[in-house]
């Protein structure tokens, strides 16, 4: 969040479009190839880092190369795997860095080798650890480059105070190369409790607060600083395919149909957005009558042609999830609604958070909660994770054809024919194989302030303060 | 010089000096750097005299090697539990390549045979090194106490204050009104603060002084107005157990020879009381201080978070749930280790406030 108002990556997104477009950010333009698989940006001359140096391709550069030096051990390494031989360099299989697809052509000019055709790459280039940055101040300070006294910006605001634990303030960059930002100074309090946050927000010491406590939506809703927007991430259940009684199909789609979507998200009361398909509201390739529909008489008659007639014969199977009081209610919810439309009995159990992966990865349960949440507003972010070979998917699901259409869908460069493909994908996870439950579309509330104006909300959650105006 | 009489100098001064201490960070004003040293050398300076001057230098030494064992047995007991339990630092929603797994294990050396990793930690340790925490990069464990414990600290030594100002006064005066309705009153007010938990007591105290009335702030730590209500939050339970000790105690003192021979002497009842009693009813009191001011030094996390004071709690309780090794070895190694000092102190506290009790043998 702050390093969004500090740093700028070489595109963004314009976060008023509805389809979060790219813009140029640091990068005037960028072409590619042909197919797709190498990429040129030309980028601006006119940029200075908040010490006076004047910004350069090199720095660019050095932002990829720092990624996926295996010195940096960096968690987000893989996003840019599709570098060409950036896997090989970063686990320090190959050693020879001009073997790495990243070229810097001259001092505003970089050009990066893909793998393979990517259509989506420059999206990748508006996630923060993508960021250019300053190796002369890393190496000076060292692990103490990111303190406030040594950061080195270039963003619309720059890092006046980060107390940790307790506060950071961000103050208007003057030598910004876009438009000013409209507030000079930001103060960010490091809040755990949300009732804390809305104690402040309520007793006028806060102008927003963007996360609410859970059991007050209800009340918080009715008033008028209330606002929520729809962001790019799901809430979903997946099956164990292999553990019977889930490895029939036919009792995943029974249940599938089982759930009245609309009663959960009532119940929750954060305005989430009842989910059949398998791509989140707001994204390319949402479809609202993709999946299975609630119809509780063919989910019965699902469950009996699965040779459960004698529902006092099923299996008593168990819904997993981790600690935490929303998951626990909606929980409690699919087991009584399974319970009155089925008629079968679903025990529950939760796990701390930590115990909880160590379980979906070593013996996933019958049914499991999980959400996924979008690095970038692209389809193949929904898809991939749900490969047959993914570390991400628990189900022990897999389809060739669904592989198959994923991987080549990140290749293709004709959009239209990019949405078939996923649209077929989807329909294989959620009307086909079912080795999956979306449940909704994740929804953010905030509390803002009337004084404050554009507060920036938008679908990847990116918190840029550029355009945030205090009006009195 | 009479050595009871040098024992009582110093410890006067040392008391003097960390109250002034404790009255200037509740003014909100920043403790100087030298008056924090002559706090510790005077508070070490009284324990030191008054273990030498006691024959209590053996038993003293005795009780640091033990110290020194129990830490390092805290230190290779929490080491290998943390190796026991479900899921790792790295284990996250979005679960991390193999590859990209395994090169962050390197740099953490949890790449290495457990034996190896565990030689490493000790050697560090030694070197008074904590390592650097998994979660937040680039900061040092160390660090990062020596940035949340003041806060922790002082939150705890005021709550301290209010359990002690409260809670001895309220009991000696319901035992010596003991069965009027002056010890009822009192009674049944510590019976209520001794059920009530301190976030209920904290949100009922919110609600009155923040909201109904707007004169405390509910949240933060920047000044004496904001450090009312958390530490009353805080102090009142312990305030409670504190004053139906100090009762109990007090009564039990009251009945027993040495007073009756006091009172026969015609002692006035003044002096009885806080002369004779007084000192020898804090026994219970003391016993319960040793695990109460760990408790409370090291902080509450419930009230640091429900007054978002950037205390240590969080990353005491956070750390376990991120599996950030360091980090939880370094809070549990210095919980510990205030909790091992604090009981040492209280030891010795023991056989002065009663001289029956030779440590010495």
């Amino acid at each position: 969040m702050v390093l969004n108002n500090l740093m700028e990556g070489l595109v963004a997104y314009d976060l008023t479009s509805e389809n979060l477009d790219l813009v140029p950010a640091l990068a005037l333009s960028w072409e590619s190839n042909e197919n797709a698989s190498e990429w040129t940006f030309k980028l601006r001359k006119d940029v200075k880092w908040s010490d006076g140096v004047a910004f350069t391709a090199q720095h660019a550069a050095d932002g990829l190369f720092r990624l996926i030096d295996p010195k940096t051990a960096a968690k987000y390494a893989y996003f840019v795997y599709g570098i060409k031989n950036a896997k090989p360099f970063s686990t320090g299989e190959l050693k020879d860095v001009s073997q790495v697809g990243i070229n810097v052509i001259d001092d505003y000019t970089i050009k990066i080798t893909l793998e393979k055709p990517m259509s989506f790459f420059p999206q990748l280039l508006t996630h923060v650890p993508t960021f250019p940055v300053r190796l002369d101040v890393i190496e000076k300070y060292g692990d103490t480059w990111t303190e406030a006294k040594n950061i080195v910006t270039l963003g619309p605001y720059k890092l006046k105070v980060w107390d940790h634990d307790k506060a950071i303030v961000l103050e208007q960059n003057k030598t910004y190369f876009g438009s000013p930002a409209k507030t000079p100074f930001i103060l960010g309090y490091i809040i755990n409790e949300t009732t804390t946050a809305r104690n402040m927000f309520d007793l006028g010491r806060l102008d927003a607060q963007m996360d609410l406590p859970a059991n007050e939506l209800g009340i918080l809703r009715e008033r008028k600083e209330f606002d929520e927007q729809p962001i790019l991430g799901i809430f979903y259940f997946g099956f164990n395919t292999k553990k019977p009684p889930m490895d029939n199909l036919n009792v995943r789609k029974a249940i599938s149909m089982a759930i009245d979507k609309n009663e959960i998200v009532k119940m929750l009361g954060g305005g989430q957005i009842p989910l059949n398909g398998w791509v989140p509201k707001g994204m390319m390739g949402y479809d609202e009558n993709m999946g299975l529909k609630l119809n509780v008489e063919q989910a019965n008659a699902l469950l009996d042609q699965a040779g459960y007639k004698d529902r006092s014969k099923f299996p008593r199977i168990t819904l997993s999830f981790n600690t935490n009081d929303n998951h626990k209610r909606l929980a409690e919810n699919v087991q009584a609604q399974l319970k009155k439309n089925l008629g079968i009995q679903v025990d529950l159990k939760n796990e701390e958070w930590k115990v909880y992966l160590d379980s979906l990865r070593t013996d996933p349960p019958h049914i499991f909660r999980l959400g996924w949440l979008a690095d970038i507003p692209d389809p193949d972010n929904f898809m991939n994770f749900l490969l047959s070979d993914s570390d991400n998917n628990h189900t022990n699901w897999g389809n060739q054809r669904f592989d198959k259409l994923v991987i080549e869908a990140a290749s293709v460069t004709d959009q239209e024919k990019r949405l078939e493909m996923y649209e077929e994908a989807q329909r294989i996870l959620v009307e086909k194989d079912i080795p999956v439950m979306p449940i909704y579309t994740m929804v953010e509330n905030m509390m803002v302030h009337q004084r404050v104006k554009n507060f920036p909300t938008n679908a990847i959650s990116q918190l840029k303060f550029k355009n945030l105006e205090i009006t009195n | 010089m009479n050595r009871a009489l040098i024992t009582r100098i110093v410890g006067s001064l040392a008391l003097g000096l960390i109250v002034l201490s404790v009255l200037m960070s509740f003014m909100g004003y920043e403790i100087p750097t030298a008056l924090v040293w002559a706090d510790l050398f005077s508070a070490l300076g009284f324990f030191a005299y008054y273990t030498y001057s006691q024959r209590m230098g053996a038993y003293v030494l005795k009780r640091l090697v033990e110290a020194g064992v129990t830490l390092f047995v805290i230190a290779t007991l929490t080491f290998a539990l943390l190796r026991v339990i479900p899921g790792g630092p790295f284990d996250e929603e979005k679960a991390l390549p193999p590859e990209v797994k395994a090169s962050i294990e390197a740099k953490y050396n949890l790449d290495k045979p457990l034996y190896l990793q565990y030689g490493i930690y000790m050697v560090n340790l030694l070197k008074g090194d904590l390592g650097e925490s998994y979660k937040y990069l680039g900061r040092p464990v160390s660090q990062m106490i020596v940035e949340t414990l003041p806060a922790s600290f002082q939150l705890g030594v005021f709550a301290l204050l209010i359990c002690y100002i409260i809670g001895i006064p309220s009991g000696l005066i319901a035992a010596s009104r003991h069965n009027t309705w002056v010890d009822n009153v009192t009674m049944v007010g510590a019976i209520s603060g001794v059920a009530l938990p301190s976030f209920v007591v904290a949100a009922v105290l919110i609600l009155l002084f923040s909201f109904h009335w707007q004169i405390l702030p509910a949240a933060l730590w920047d000044g004496p107005t904001y450090y009312l209500l958390p530490m009353i939050a805080l102090g009142t339970r312990p305030a409670a157990v504190i004053a139906r000790l100090t009762r109990a105690s007090v009564l039990e003192v009251i009945h027993s020879d040495y007073i009756r021979t006091a009172k026969a002497k015609g002692l006035s009842q003044k002096n009885i009381l806080f002369k004779h009693v007084l000192k020898n009813s804090l026994i219970p009191v003391l016993t319960f201080s040793g695990p109460l001011i760990s408790g409370l030094l090291t902080g509450s996390f419930i009230i640091e978070f429900m007054f978002a004071i950037p205390g240590m709690g969080k990353h005491l309780i956070q750390s376990v749930t991120n599996r950030d090794y360091p980090l939880i070895l370094g809070m549990t190694l210095l919980y510990s280790a205030i909790l091992v000092l604090a009981n040492l102190i209280v030891d010795l506290l023991y056989s002065y406030f009663d001289p029956r009790i030779n440590l010495s043998k």
